[in-house]
């Protein structure tokens, strides 16, 4: 299969911090990758770059053949965003939050409105189509972020961790929907901190730790080339135990509470 | 097809539309926007009275302080001083102005004063007859309450007006005991002063605080709606809807200024409707040099609050940021009160804000019925601060977008 995103250096900088370093990585046409990482890892600000929201403080990237930075246009019509903080305005109505969305991306009014209605019915929010979103509930809400990025179809769609604060139906719900979106031929990239729920989607998967690739494998050959049963074993054994932003080991509630 | 830039136009427009929808949606704020405007007029109108109308020689008096309770004290008991306090009681009380109350101390009125009964009071000191009749100027002494200095110095101004008269009417009788032909109010006023309008009807302060409110609230409007919406989209997240979409940057950053620009419109509609019906402002130049001034206001703004919402990390601070512009621009740009009354360093700092050439335009066109080529100097100054500000932002703003 041939690569629809590759990384070279890509690296990005705050002031002193190093939040991406120098990473290389390919993200192969129709697959699922699993992009994990504990919280600070730069998970978020390498998707950030990927889809044209930051620009790299050193090294290059194209997503579908497109330069991140000098084809920032061809790069936005062909990727899709589902992002960790939600899309939507709370005041609109989701049929309202979408027709906007999708009429940035030049679909005309009427083409929009079959498409609306058609993605409302796919994620079961047809009869809450004119309710402010703001009164709607996060497994909802979630549901039509998700359908924000898939107005214009895209080729690549990119998921910052789409089940975080769902209740179990809907994140059911979401994973079945990832893999039908896949199925129907779409490149993901999907972060998420359930790692079971990065075993049962992900073809292959990447773990970036403090900024830098530590890792790249299939679910199945990370667990064999490590020596561990689960995914989470593979993770915490590479990424390490501690506690991020964290310099001390874990004290017991019995000290902090001076009952000892 | 259409063309790129119509479809960009056409952008452009959809984002004024969505956030112009939002703001519709939000009902508490809908209130709160038309509130504010008229109780901006209702407060600045009552708290900055136009001092020194009254002229209690003709009878006219229009001071925005009724009866105002203020103490008399006699200490003097000769017949003259007498004479005087009550001469002084009889025009307090006909015209209204005050309200005289006899205290038989300064220091019983004193504590009064402090205990928040009285405004001033006024002292007919000892000696007062006895300098009247060995033919010397008798003094009344004033003390005002200079907790409210405003107020204090109209009210005091009418006290003292009240003693000139009786002054005056005194100084005429002496005079004319000499000169017996001659006309009372001749003698008494040989030269007196009437004020004739630019306009044909009265002036009044509104007519001065309406122009530059309405400047005000659109370009201040504008300046911090801007700044809340572009803090919050930001922080929401939405803002990064926008920008993953293929559309433009300016797209964004004009689009959004137009739906704040129809905002500020909507407020500045709002003050001159109040004005008109509660205040008897009248419009005497053209609404379409009117429209235009303030639109030129809003744009010369634009690029300025763009600025300070890019560099801003989050919502609160840009929208202190923002405070922190226009509470000076308020009193420094000749739109609350005129910019002859500061420093002069104060009135060269006025003159370089653009406020200040939207709010004299905005008032010339309003007041004085003023063509195009009289505010051309006006004009051009906008577009000049909107062209370079707006040059400046729309590049910090792509470049803060992109962090």
């Amino acid at each position: 299969m041939e690569p629809v995103i590759e990384t070279q250096e890509l690296t990005k900088r705050f002031g002193g911090l190093t939040a991406v370093d120098h990473i290389n990585l390919s993200v192969l046409k129709g697959e699922v990758f699993g992009f994990l990482g504990p919280n600070g890892a730069g998970k978020t600000t390498a998707i950030r770059m990927l889809t044209t929201l930051s620009e790299p403080s050193e090294g290059t990237a194209t997503v579908g053949g497109y330069d991140i930075v000098t084809q920032a246009e061809q790069v936005r019509r062909i990727i899709g965003l589902v992002a960790e903080k939600l899309i939507v305005y709370p005041r609109l109505s989701a049929v309202e939050n979408l027709m906007f969305f999708g009429e940035l991306y030049g679909l005309s009014r009427r083409q929009l409105k079959d498409r609306v209605e058609n993605l409302l019915r796919m994620v079961q929010l047809e009869q809450f189509r004119d309710m402010p979103v703001g009164g709607y509930s996060s497994g909802m809400r979630q549901r039509v972020n998700i359908v924000r990025g898939l107005l214009h179809d895209p080729e690549i769609l990119f998921m910052d961790e789409p089940t975080a604060l769902l209740d179990p139906q809907s994140i059911r719900f979401v994973r079945d929907l990832i893999k039908d979106l896949n199925h129907d031929g779409k490149t993901i990239v999907l972060t998420t901190h359930i790692m079971e729920e990065a075993d049962e989607l992900s073809h292959r998967i990447g773990i970036i730790d403090h900024g830098k690739i530590i890792a790249v494998d299939t679910p199945a050959g990370l667990k064999s080339k490590i020596g561990c049963e689960t995914l989470e074993e593979v993770f915490l054994e590479l990424t390490g135990r501690a506690l991020r932003d964290s310099a001390s080991n874990r004290v017991p509630m019995r000290i902090v509470m001076g009952r000892i | 097809m259409r063309s790129k830039f119509l479809h960009e136009m056409y952008i452009t427009f959809r984002i004024a539309h969505k956030d112009l929808l939002d703001f519709s949606k939000a009902k508490m704020l809908l209130v709160t926007f038309t509130v504010m405007p008229i109780m901006l007029m209702s407060l600045f109108g009552f708290m900055f009275p136009q001092a020194g109308t009254s002229n209690p020689f003709s009878g006219k008096v229009s001071s925005p302080y009724k009866n105002v309770p203020m103490a008399l004290v006699v200490e003097d008991s000769g017949s003259f001083a007498l004479l005087v306090a009550d001469q002084f009681k009889e025009i307090a009380s006909s015209t209204g102005l005050l309200e005289v109350q006899d205290f038989a101390s300064f220091g019983a009125a004193k504590e009064r004063i402090v205990a928040g009964g009285l405004r001033g009071v006024v002292v007919i000191p000892g000696g007062f007859t006895e300098a009247f009749n060995s033919r010397r100027q008798a003094a009344v002494l004033i003390t005002m309450d200079d907790t409210n200095p405003t107020m204090a110095s109209i009210i005091y101004g009418e006290a003292s007006s009240i003693f000139m008269m009786i002054s005056s009417r005194l100084g005429a009788s002496l005079i004319s005991k000499m000169e017996s032909s001659a006309d009372l109010s001749f003698l008494s006023e040989p030269i007196s002063v009437e004020r004739r309008n630019l306009v044909s009807s009265t002036t009044n302060t509104f007519q001065f605080l309406a122009p530059g409110f309405m400047a005000l609230t659109v370009v201040t409007g504008t300046l911090s709606g801007l700044a809340a919406a572009i803090a919050r989209e930001k922080e929401q997240g939405t803002m990064d809807g926008m920008i993953v979409a293929p559309i433009p940057r300016y797209a964004i950053v004009i689009g959004k200024t137009l739906a704040q620009t129809a905002r500020g419109m909507i407020q500045a509609g709002v003050i001159l409707g109040i004005s008109i019906l509660f205040f008897g402002v009248k419009i005497y130049g053209s609404p379409f040099l009117m429209v235009l001034t303030m639109l030129l206001g809003v744009t010369s703004f634009a690029g300025i609050g763009i600025i300070a919402t890019s560099i801003a990390p989050e919502q609160e601070t840009a929208m202190m940021m923002m405070m922190l512009l226009q509470f000076p621009m308020m009193f420094l740009s000749g739109v609350v009160l005129p910019i002859e009354q500061l420093p002069n360093w104060l009135q060269s700092i006025g003159k370089m804000l653009p406020l200040y050439y939207a709010a004299d335009a905005l008032r010339k066109v309003i007041v004085l019925s003023a063509s195009f080529t009289d505010i051309l100097l006006d004009v051009i100054v906008l577009i000049v601060y909107a062209a370079v500000t707006l040059g400046v932002a729309i590049p910090v703003f792509q470049k803060a977008m992109s962090r």
